[in-house]
């Protein structure tokens, strides 16, 4: 029997996209809380890297100003990276109600891939007062536009690196049920390996060529390598073929992992 | 044709096969062996289109397993399941746009958000016509009294509340089929009766086919008018509620309030169930003696102040038929 496929239709994904910024939008006190947090610690991050250049002269030839704008970027990114916005994937597999996902006419990962995005862009808005923060409060340098312009591109990518990865992790709930220990080890790898904390250049030369070589990097360091100009406009084409490498590789394992997980479900009844 | 049918269906689960005690457990670990259970043997069955059938059975019988088949989120093991013309598992997305599910044990509604937006979600994933949408949902509000609490997110809302959503979350998209499993679990008598008429209705007035299953007969003989029994993941029983009825409630209760008080009651024929004071229960099986002769004996031996027959209803039947088996009931069942 043959059966007319249906055309695909963009609009419940829109939709799910759409209900979740109205639910980020309804827990108004994370929304303070996390402003708030990101102003501590933008200001102890100041504090340390004053005290550290107090005794030292400028590590790997970055002047102050230019450690102090990365921490700061680093961190406005983080408003955005460090959101788990696949977490609704563990939810709905520890309370099982992934099956009412399964029993709608849609394709499920698309629908978390939607309900993540719709979170993410909420927290996104963020970065704006983040921004206005960060000028008021610590002096940050502002690059020129071309500049700026490959720090967003490289941003957008590291963003997918990060996606998948999150993906990847919610994935293994299909298994254990329960991630929150492999989560944790995972925000500290990417926190430290990734540069958000201190900049990968400042890393000792047999850990600097590891970690660079491994797909935290692709998430926090190449934007921010980009921003304060570490990375020059040659290499551009460089990096961001290696952030989109693991893209493609991420992508690709977080495919098999759901394939063979929702594999489970269907044959094992979950 | 059918609506759904089902031929020589099976689901055999694997699980790691596990001794008792911690050993045990870090023995399976690395464990190879397997068990096999077969949930659902060789069921077979066909619905028409409109008809609505009781799926009843024990707990762990196989009804959710069978539920889950048919909705498309497991493989048969072997054997035909065909859900208006579609193979669930193989088609799952376009078998999911005729069917609704409602899961007593579990909402489909979006917990964070209210109620009007977990309906306008449904309405775009389903692509639900908005005129028809807004029929509908006039409709339901109307028979299901959602509009008070509309605007409150689901999380909110009482069981009893957050069931009404689910059932009009359901039928939103005019559904072919329902599947409604345990959908009053847990509900006061005020919302079962509530939400069994909104099902009969709209239902009846759509066509819509409904299999429901439920641990409530009462649900059963309510809305359905065939049940289908299923006991140790094989079909026991399939045919008219009424048969049932006639085949295997074939057993009285007479109900005595005596006058005086005696230290012992016996009647030929009947067998004394139970005694709480002067009130006697005296059962008997209809074929053997009519409830006349009972009560002449009854009235011959003893002086009393009250009397009653009491009809087996569905949900005694389905206990005696669990506890006692299936076979050849009359036989079986002779006192």
């Amino acid at each position: 029997m043959i059966v007319a496929r249906k055309r695909f239709r963009l609009e419940p994904y829109v939709e799910f996209a759409k209900r979740a910024i109205a639910r980020e939008a309804t827990y108004r006190f994370d929304v303070f809380t996390g402003l708030g947090s990101f102003v501590v610690r933008i200001y102890l991050l100041r504090m340390v890297w004053f005290a550290l250049y107090a005794h030292n002269a400028a590590p790997a030839g970055l002047p102050l100003h230019t450690i102090i704008t990365y921490s700061a970027v680093a961190l406005l990114m983080g408003l955005v990276l460090d959101i788990d916005q696949t977490r609704a994937l563990h939810d709905r597999l520890h309370d099982g109600s992934i099956a009412t996902d399964f029993m709608k006419p849609i394709s499920v990962p698309l629908y978390f891939f939607a309900d993540g995005t719709g979170e993410v862009l909420f927290h996104a808005a963020l970065v704006i007062p983040g921004l206005i923060l960060a000028l008021l409060f610590v002096h940050i340098d502002v690059p020129s536009f071309p500049v700026f312009a490959a720090f967003a591109l490289s941003f957008v990518l590291g963003y997918f690196v990060g996606f998948f990865l999150n993906f990847m992790l919610n994935c293994t709930a299909f298994w254990t049920l329960e991630i929150s220990a492999v989560q944790l080890i995972v925000t500290w790898l990417t926190d430290l390996l990734g540069g958000q904390i201190v900049p990968l250049i400042l890393f000792p030369a047999f850990l600097g060529k590891v970690v660079y070589a491994l797909p935290f990097a692709a998430m926090f360091s190449t934007p921010l390598l980009i921003y304060i100009g570490t990375i020059p406009p040659s290499r551009y084409l460089e990096v961001m073929t290696l952030q989109l490498f693991w893209i493609v590789v991420l992508g690709a394992i977080s495919t098999v992992m759901w394939r063979a997980g929702a594999r489970r479900v269907v044959v094992q009844g979950g | 044709m059918a609506i759904i049918e089902t031929v020589d269906l099976c689901k055999t689960f694997r699980s790691i096969k596990r001794e008792p005690g911690i050993r045990g457990a870090f023995a399976a670990l690395f464990s190879r062996d397997y068990e096999e259970k077969a949930a659902v043997h060789h069921v077979s069955f066909s619905l028409e289109p409109g008809e609505v059938v009781g799926y009843i059975g024990p707990n762990g019988a196989g009804k959710s397993t069978t539920i889950k088949m048919l909705t498309g989120i497991l493989v048969p093991t072997s054997g035909q399941i065909r859900v208006a013309g579609l193979v669930p598992h193989e088609q799952r997305q376009a078998n999911a746009e005729n069917i609704g599910v409602v899961f007593g044990q579990r909402s489909q509604l979006y917990w964070d958000l209210p109620l009007r937006d977990s309906f306008e979600l449904l309405r775009s994933i389903y692509d639900v016509p908005r005129n028809r949408y807004a029929e509908n949902l006039a409709e339901f509000s109307e028979l299901l009294d959602l509009e008070r609490f509309m605007g409150t997110p689901v999380r909110q809302l009482s069981l009893g509340e957050r069931m009404r959503g689910d059932f009009a979350a359901a039928m939103i998209h005019d559904p072919k089929i329902v599947f409604l499993d345990e959908p009053t679990i847990g509900l006061d008598v005020l919302a079962k009766e509530a939400i069994r008429s909104f099902v009969a209705r709209v239902t009846a007035e759509r066509g819509t086919t409904v299999v429901l299953t439920t641990h409530d007969l009462a649900d059963v003989e309510r809305l359905a008018r065939r049940i289908i029994l299923i006991d140790e993941g094989t079909v026991v029983y399939d045919g008219a509620l009424e048969r049932l009825r006639e085949e295997y409630g074939t057993h009285r209760t007479l109900v005595v309030t005596l006058a005086e008080d005696y230290p012992e009651i016996s009647i030929e024929g009947a067998t004394l169930e139970s005694r709480e004071g002067t009130i006697a229960r005296l059962r008997f099986d209809r074929r053997i003696i009519s409830a006349e002769a009972v009560v002449r004996r009854v009235m011959a031996q003893y002086a009393i102040s009250d009397i009653a027959i009491v009809e087996p209803d569905i949900e005694s039947i389905v206990r005696r038929l669990y506890v006692e088996g299936y076979a050849v009931p009359a036989q079986a069942m002779r006192p």
